[in-house]
């Protein structure tokens, strides 16, 4: 009997599911909600000034595990603030081969490179996944993922969070995130 | 049974080629019914692009199907491996033949129309062996196998339970036993007993020689990637895949018209309204196996045979005999 | 199933001996060679295992590996401590936290440097919730071997899915990817969750835990489901140990061996962690094992995000460059409980920001090796049953 009692019991839970709303999302007619820390693409920005924020470091270059970023460094004086500083003339990132690691972001020092929190499109071309420097900075207008590079490692901080007394706290601290 | 046109092989013919061709239609539109309702089950819609609530998918399916290539292995038996599928759907759709739709409308009206539905299903097996021995694949030769042993065995358990209604009807004549369950006296329910248990009994076998979860070793796709139509590409693998549906469905039409009542319900005796009480029957049985389908597992071969040989054939037997008992003892009815 | 008296023989004598080399030892038994896999619906991956049949029965097995072997340990030789862990992500892909957690604790051990309480919080919350996603992950795959692509084995496979996908949701929320994270470093952890991230847990968990007795009564008691894994594929205890099998697997066979237990890591010791074991072995037991185990992490999983203590994420200096962890000349040995078992890693360093040589030891590696053992007499039903039972992933048993 119990053959009967469990199979019936089986049968009971997939009509069960039948009532339930389904959980297909109508891709791409509806977008599925991400969170705010979903991270995709990338962008270049530009500082406050106007000027372009990479100095041309490589960092990024050397950190990416699977080689993706390209950079041609070059040094020359800005035209905006006067002082000579580095430069990324060219700057390739391959975003087929990204494995989407972050560490990219984690090592800029300027803030220069960020991840944006908007799913990649899929396109017939691959020239629209290398993204070249115009593409980065064009994708500076999109929404953005919240790590920069020095917001990720203040994270980090190895004391960060540990009560200071009130002669050590500064006012401009905020409290952990 | 009315003849639409006198001759009567011209009114077999006509009818046949109306019923075939409305039965294939139907059979694509079943399958958009359980890709839909499979789909709510599990959580997700079913087809929903092409056409309004995927509709026309059916119809996509079958075009996609015949622009493919028609790959044959080279080794393959050409015969065999062109004929099988051919022949699983027309071995499928002969059966039809033997049902009536409502009262007097039927293709052939034999008095031995339950002997002529069991040939048939016990013909079915043939194009499954063809296409697993023609492929020239051992995946497909394995499930070849297993068929055979699989419809072989089942065909007892369903002979046994056909011999019920057969007994409580008194005749062989399909139109005669549905009308001796005319009046919501359908078998299914009186004599309570036999003919729930020889119900039951019907559907495990019709599962089986279907190939249907939760007996479809012969096309166990997580094992033997895809059976029997392995090797099969383009339409011949869309009429296996036709052939199956088909198989369900008819087999829910038949037991339906063994014991649901066929096209008896209540209201006047207008054909119409009893076509559509034998519709509506059918698609209330064919939803019930999509249900079991999308639920249960498969059971391995062994375990399949010794249920049919231990338990569904001891069943069959006594609910024989019980269905004997009844007719001969019971009130009302002469010997 | 009735055998001929020279297959039986032949199974027994292979039983004994996995390695029988059956072609020269008994040229005339007629044996039926089957390849399954690499491309196959159920091997689990890209594994092959080549059966010596007798009809349907199974006489000999051979498994080949090797199929997706990327050469992950040599890219490890390339790469620097600080870039490798979103390489390791990808061994066992299933269950992206457990790798980066085996890897970076080897690491941490070499350089000596100690990883704060908070982040050690984070890691066994993160690696229990990865458990609880693996096993439906198992769960939704193992009954769909059993009941094919086209019935009851993809309802189960959906609802699965269903409830992995919240636990994927979580992990987006963390540290903004949902299967391969980098979210492990030498030393801590890279994202601190946003504030709400505790409630999401609780939710979560809840949610889940309210569907595995569904899955329970839609598994565990269906008829079908037990006469097709009991009995099927049992391991002695004694075997299973020479084999070096862990996790789940000598669980159910009786052993009660669980690292987070016998060699507690990460925030394991302040927990307590209440195994599961079963005491036949076959596949039926693995499958209460898994489940059993899927109920006790939520359990783990929402006791820590309660208690979460504040703190620092990392235990030494920020990276901030390629080259930032330079351990000294070492070799260090890490293990963790993976949902498949024990996970290890074994580094050499000699002093320069990349490893010398860097060894993972893969618990589906030495599962895979039960299969001569455990294959020859069964059908290949089984043969499918038992293979999903041990929970191979072949990237981590290739790498």
């Amino acid at each position: 009997m119990s053959v009967f009692t469990s199979t019936f019991q089986a049968l009971g839970i997939t009509l069960r599911n039948l009532t339930r709303k389904p959980n297909t999302v109508m891709h791409p007619f509806v977008k599925r909600e991400r969170s705010a820390r979903y991270r995709q693409t990338f962008a270049l920005l530009h500082e406050a000034n106007g000027d372009e924020a990479c100095i041309g470091c490589k960092k990024c270059e050397k950190i990416c595990p699977s080689e993706v970023i390209t950079v041609v460094a070059s040094k020359h004086e800005s035209a905006i603030t006067g002082k000579k500083r580095g430069w990324a003339e060219d700057f390739n990132l391959d975003l087929t081969a990204c494995i989407v690691c972050e560490l990219c972001v984690q090592v800029c020092p300027v803030d220069a490179i960020v991840m944006c929190s908007v799913p990649t499109k899929p396109s017939f071309a691959r020239e629209d996944l290398l993204l070249t420097m115009s593409l980065l900075y064009a994708n500076e207008s999109i929404p953005r993922a919240p790590y920069t590079g020095t917001s990720l490692v203040e994270s980090h901080a190895p004391d960060r969070g540990v009560e200071k007394t009130p002669a050590e706290k500064s006012p401009a601290e905020t409290p952990p995130a | 049974m009315k003849l639409l046109f006198d001759n009567p092989v011209l009114h077999a013919l006509v009818m046949g080629v109306a019923l075939s061709s409305a039965v294939l239609g139907v059979t694509s539109y079943f399958i958009w019914w359980e890709r839909k309702f499979a789909g709510r089950m599990q959580g997700r819609v079913g087809p929903k692009h092409v056409g309004f609530k995927g509709l026309l998918q059916p119809i996509a399916d079958a075009f996609k199907l015949l622009i493919k290539e028609d790959i044959i292995p080279r080794d393959a038996d050409r015969a065999m491996f062109d004929l099988a599928p051919l022949l699983a759907v027309i071995v499928g759709l002969l059966s039809l033949a033997v049902i009536p739709l409502a009262s007097g409308l039927v293709i052939s009206d034999l008095d031995v129309g339950v002997l002529f539905f069991l040939a048939v299903g016990a013909m079915s097996v043939l194009p499954t062996w063809m296409a697993g021995w023609a492929s020239n694949n051992k995946f497909a030769l394995l499930g070849g196998m297993r068929a055979v042993a699989q419809s072989v065995a089942y065909g007892v358990p369903m002979v046994l339970a056909v011999v019920v209604p057969v007994l409580l009807a008194r005749s062989m004549n399909l139109t005669d036993i549905v009308a001796a369950q005319s009046g919501g006296r359908w078998f299914i329910w009186w004599p309570l007993g036999p003919g729930l248990v020889a119900g039951i009994l019907f559907l495990l076998a019709s599962l089986a020689e279907g190939n249907r979860i939760p007996f479809d070793i012969p096309e166990a796709e997580s094992e033997l990637v895809s059976g029997v139509s392995t090797e099969y590409t383009g339409m011949k693998f869309g009429m296996f895949y036709l052939a199956e549906y088909l198989h369900s469905l008819v087999g829910s039409a038949v037991f339906v018209t063994l014991f649901l009542g066929g096209f008896d319900g209540p209201g006047p005796d207008v054909m119409a309204l009893q076509a559509t009480w034998f519709v509506l029957k059918t698609a209330l049985v064919s939803t019930a196996l999509l249900w079991v389908r999308w639920t249960l597992l498969r059971v391995r071969s062994d375990q399949l045979m010794s249920l049919c040989w231990k338990w569904l054939l001891p069943a069959g037997l006594i609910v024989v005999m019980a269905a004997a008992v009844w007719t001969r003892f019971s009130p009302g009815t002469a010997p | 199933m009735a055998l001929s008296t020279v297959t039986q023989n032949l199974v027994s004598l292979v039983r004994a001996n996995p390695h029988l080399d059956i072609e020269s030892y008994e040229p005339d038994a007629d044996l039926m060679v089957l390849n399954m896999g690499p491309q196959h619906p159920s091997t689990h991956g890209v594994l092959r295992v080549k059966l010596y049949l007798d009809g349907e029965v199974v006489v000999k097995a051979v498994p080949y590996l090797g199929y997706l072997h990327r050469g992950v340990e040599k890219l490890l030789e390339k790469l620097t401590y600080v870039m490798s862990t979103p390489i390791v992500d990808k061994n066992d892909y299933v269950s992206a936290m457990t790798n980066e957690l085996a890897l970076v604790m080897a690491f941490e051990k070499l350089e000596g440097c100690e990883v704060p309480r908070r982040a050690r919080y984070l890691r066994t919350i993160c690696a229990e919730l990865q458990r609880v996603a693996s096993h439906l992950l198992w769960l939704g795959t193992f009954a769909l071997d059993m009941g094919g692509a086209l019935g009851g084995g993809t309802s189960v496979f959906m609802y699965c899915f269903r409830e992995r996908e919240l636990i994927l949701d979580v992990f987006e929320e963390l540290t903004g990817a949902r299967f391969h994270y980098n979210f492990h470093q030498v030393g801590g952890v890279r994202h601190d969750p946003a504030p709400g991230w505790d409630k999401s847990v609780h939710q979560v968990a809840a949610k889940i835990a309210a569907r595995i007795p569904e899955y329970e009564r839609m598994l565990a008691e269906n008829p079908i489901f037990r006469v097709r894994t009991r009995g099927v594929g049992r391991i002695d205890p004694v075997l299973a140990q020479e084999l070096g099998l862990s996790g789940p697997n000598l669980r159910a066979c009786g052993i009660d061996w669980d690292l987070r237990k016998q060699r507690p890591y990460a925030a394991y010791d302040e927990i307590e962690v209440r195994t599961v074991t079963a005491r036949e072995g076959d596949a039926y037991a693995r499958f209460m094992v898994r489940l059993a185990e899927m109920k006790e992490s939520l359990r783990i999983a929402t006791e820590l995000v309660s208690g979460l203590p504040e703190g620092p994420i990392m235990g030494r200096k920020p990276i901030e460059t390629p080259n930032a962890v330079k351990p000294p000349a070492g070799e260090a040995y890490s293990a963790i409980e993976s949902p498949r078992g024990e996970l290890g890693t074994y580094v050499v360093s000699d002093g320069t920001p990349k490893p010398y040589r860097c060894k993972i030891r893969p618990p589906s590696y030495h599962a895979l090796s039960a299969l001569p053992y455990l294959l020859p007499g069964t059908t290949i039903p089984d043969v499918v049953v038992i293979l999903g039972s041990l929970d191979p992933i072949m990237g981590e048993a290739d790498r």
